[in-house]
């Protein structure tokens, strides 16, 4: 039996980073909330405290914090000529769940985009010609500018306390900061955190070679900072456990650091853990939805009618969460017709190692997250690529997140996979070797992207996502590129063996890249190419906003969080002081 | 070429040269922590040392008195010993006594008086017990856990298994006086004593009530690890 529950004002599917900012802003402005959470309550004390919190074998090995696809996997292929299958155990990409989301076992790193990259399509064609792209390419501008997210980005950065330092104010160029980025219009709220030895290797080697390195911004504080919402986080102590853990310490800006407090204290707000939500339920003219369904930890099902809904789950899950309710039409790669689920992209992660004598002690256990030191100098637009073949680059890192025993081992090429010549060069190599990063964009192409598989069913009998992806040749090449950029750098430090690894095809989706999924509820301006017009409103059923990654027309060269969390303030900003006062359309469609 | 050469020659420092003395001392650390434990009273030193001018206070063990809230500091790192005196000679940690006996040492008496308090085995038999079941509770819940409602997090997480301390990071705490870590918490507080990086211990300290102090300290002076 359904119970039918009362009426509230918002719906909030997902509460993690963005269902719990956008909650909060609107439980604040008086409306009432409801936030509905697939996976279970947790908080600072007791769940994230150590030492269970340092399980490597838990949380890294066996995904504690992921989706569980025992129940819920997605189903992939390479090709849609080929048969997709589901992923029973996460490794290329990791959705995580539980209150607070995937920020919670996050590391951290709080880059903004480009204003290049919002209107990637435009500025391509300006600098290299209306036939520099490949055909199969379906780079779009993303509808908003980058000065109409700046705002929204510095009070982002501001609530998470961010510790990095600006290369440009307003126009001028800062000492010591990325002069690429595009301006902002203060500094970061906190100064950076200290360098790791690698990364002052890498500075010195980066600047010798002309490039301008810059300190990582990191989530993971350099010093005391208390935020807007008048949440006090402390400073990190580098204990190297970020990604795939919680921080135990108030280190690290998560929901449940920044925000939930506050959230959970306004009685505007109610909160529902284990409940998985089903579907958006719409009138009989599909044009307008009347709240949810969904079923709870213990199986009873419930309709839950509310004036507005935010779809504010992971990426991937807001594109299934709209086929699964009928909202757009699905994209078709045969015909290019359709929206939801077009525009799948990832982020082409590329690799450079550098082998030192013993004599050089890298100390790699002794990091955060995003204590890194990198150049933004082939990242983006920021190279000339005429000539080139492709758009796009990556940023380039010594990025040393952590030293954990049994995922980081680095062992030059040759070296036998198991046994006494595998565990030799293990520890000869262990403490002596400085890992690059080349984070590299994603271009969307017409045959990736996402839909219902039309065979595997969840653990609640509804059809899985199914990810069609392969990495495009614009990508192949733009890491091939980076990666030769990224092993002069490492030969510059003067290491005695130098190894790049760019990236190659096809995509597998059994060794881990990066949880940068994105694409699949494009914004824009045409309905034709877009799933939600510029402020995140569902071109097909108003009173649906949809935010997340997902929105993203392509991916740039960052990690996709800062822009994500601009996004939502930029959201809230048309949903408080327009929408909600006069429901309705906020673009024509 | 001379890049790589000049990379690890940059690093060293005062720091560094303590850091190769220790070296020698770090692996008699562990087995000094897990060989059956010298109590307090009656026991003789492992290494017979030269008599420092902390003794007078410290005792000769490292022994500590405390109920003068002076601390033990038999087998605390000589990372963080060395550290101290530093900080108490440059003000960033505040004691009328130690700060006079911190200026008045070079920085090679600073080095051997650290080594040589770290390398005596640590005294890890109980101090008094002083708490009811309810404060002995609350320093429990402080020391494993932690508390959600003041934003704290476990002691342990950073000061190690029962408090036990981690070796260059973290002092021990466990065995430690009462009256000590509460003197130190009240200074961290109220700001007199600066020297933790990052202002990890005042952004803790400044959480915790009168109640608390008094249960987190009487705690760890409770905890025997000898026993275990």
């Amino acid at each position: 039996m359904v119970q039918r529950l009362k009426e509230v004002d918002v719906i909030v599917i997902g509460v993690g980073m963005v269902g719990s900012i956008v909650a909060k802003e609107l439980a604040a402005a008086g409306y009432k909330v409801v936030g509905l959470e697939r996976g279970q309550t947790r908080f600072t004390v007791p769940e994230f405290q150590s030492p269970a919190i340092h399980d490597e074998l838990r949380f890294d090995i066996r995904k504690a914090m992921m989706q569980d696809n025992t129940r819920e996997p997605v189903t992939f292929r390479n090709l849609g000529s080929q048969v997709a299958l589901p992923v029973r155990r996460w490794e290329s990409f990791l959705p995580g769940t539980g209150l607070g989301g995937s920020m919670v076992h996050w590391n951290g790193q709080t880059y903004r985009f480009q204003a290049n990259d919002f209107q990637l399509a435009t500025r391509t064609r300006e600098r290299y010609g209306k036939n520099f792209l490949d055909a199969d390419l379906t780079i779009q501008d993303w509808g908003v500018t980058y000065d109409d997210l700046e705002p929204h980005y510095d009070r982002f950065e501001y609530l998470l306390g961010t510790s990095g330092k600006a290369g440009n104010i307003k126009g001028r160029i800062q000492p010591g900061g990325d002069p690429h980025e595009s301006p902002r219009s203060r500094d970061y709220p906190t100064p950076p955190q200290k360098e790791h030895f690698s990364g002052a290797m890498f500075r010195k080697a980066a600047s010798s070679l002309g490039y301008h390195p810059f300190p990582q911004p990191s989530s993971n504080l350099s010093q005391p900072y208390t935020n807007p919402e008048g949440m006090k986080l402390n400073a990190c102590v580098f204990c190297g456990f970020c990604e795939r853990y919680a921080c135990e310490h108030y280190a690290k800006s998560v929901p449940q650091t920044v925000i939930l407090p506050v959230l959970l204290a306004n009685p505007n707000f109610e909160l529902r853990t284990g409940c998985q939500v089903q579907r958006i339920n719409l009138d009989s003219t599909k044009k307008h939805a009347t709240g949810v369904s969904y079923i709870d930890a213990v199986g009873r099902e419930f309709e839950q009618p509310a004036s507005l809904v935010i779809s504010s789950m992971f990426s991937i899950n807001n594109v299934r969460m709209l086929l699964l309710s009928g909202i757009g039409a699905p994209y078709n790669p045969a015909t290019g017709q359709g929206v939801v689920g077009r525009n799948y992209a990832y982020q082409t992660m590329s690799t450079v190692a550098s082998f030192f004598d013993e004599d050089v002690h890298i100390n790699p256990f002794m990091a955060s997250g995003a204590s890194g030191t990198l150049i933004n100098d082939f990242a983006g637009d920021n190279f000339d690529h005429g000539g080139l073949g492709f758009i796009g680059g990556a940023f380039i890192g010594a990025v040393n997140t952590n030293g954990r025993p049994i995922q980081y081992h680095p062992v030059p090429p040759g070296t036998p996979n198991w046994g006494k010549g595998w565990k030799q060069a293990v520890i000869k190599h262990y403490n002596h070797t400085v890992m690059f990063s080349l984070h590299g964009s994603s271009a969307a192409q017409r045959q990736n992207y996402l839909d219902l598989d039309p065979t595997y069913r969840d653990a609640w009998g509804q059809p899985l996502l199914r990810m069609t992806f392969d990495f495009p040749q614009n990508d192949i090449k733009m890491a091939a590129h980076v990666t030769a950029k990224a092993v002069e750098i490492g030969r510059a430090m003067g290491a005695k063996q130098v190894v790049g690894s760019p990236r190659k095809g096809p995509y597998t989706v059994t060794q881990y890249q990066t949880t940068h999924n994105t694409g699949g509820t494009v914004m824009g301006d045409d309905p034709k190419t877009s799933v939600v017009n510029r402020y995140l409103q569902s071109w097909d059923v108003p009173n649906v906003f949809v935010i997340g990654a997902s929105n993203y027309p392509q991916n740039a060269s960052w990690n996709p969080t800062g822009t994500l969390g601009a996004l939502t303030y930029w959201a809230i900003d048309a949903l408080k002081n327009t929408y909600l006062k006069h429901p309705g359309r906020l673009v024509p469609a | 070429m001379n890049t790589q050469r000049a990379i690890p020659r940059a690093r060293c420092s005062s720091s560094v040269l303590l850091g190769s003395i220790m070296i020698l001392a770090v692996p008699c650390a562990p087995a000094a922590q897990t060989a059956p434990q010298a109590k307090p009273a009656g026991t003789k030193p492992a290494a017979e040392a030269p008599s420092a001018p902390c003794e007078a206070c410290h005792g000769a063990h490292g022994e500590g008195m405390a109920a003068a809230h002076v601390p033990r500091i038999a087998g605390q790192s000589a990372e963080y010993l060395k550290k101290q005196l530093d900080d108490y000679a440059d003000g960033t940690r505040d004691n009328p006594v130690m700060t006079n006996f911190a200026k008045a040492l070079s920085e090679k008496q600073r080095i051997k008086y650290a080594l040589q308090y770290a390398s005596m085995p640590t005294l890890l038999g109980p101090q008094l017990k002083t708490l009811n079941t309810v404060q002995l509770a609350r320093g429990h819940q402080l020391a494993f856990q932690g508390d959600e409602r003041i934003r704290v997090q476990a002691c342990n997480s950073c000061h190690g298994p029962d408090g036990i301390g981690v070796l260059h990071a973290a002092p021990y705490l466990a065995g430690q006086s009462a009256d000590y870590i509460a003197s130190a918490l009240k200074s961290f507080q109220q700001g007199t004593r600066k020297n933790d990086a990052g202002e990890l211990m005042r952004s803790v300290a400044k959480q915790l009530n009168d109640a608390d102090v008094v249960a987190i300290s009487g705690y760890f002076a409770q905890v025997d690890i000898s026993t275990k």
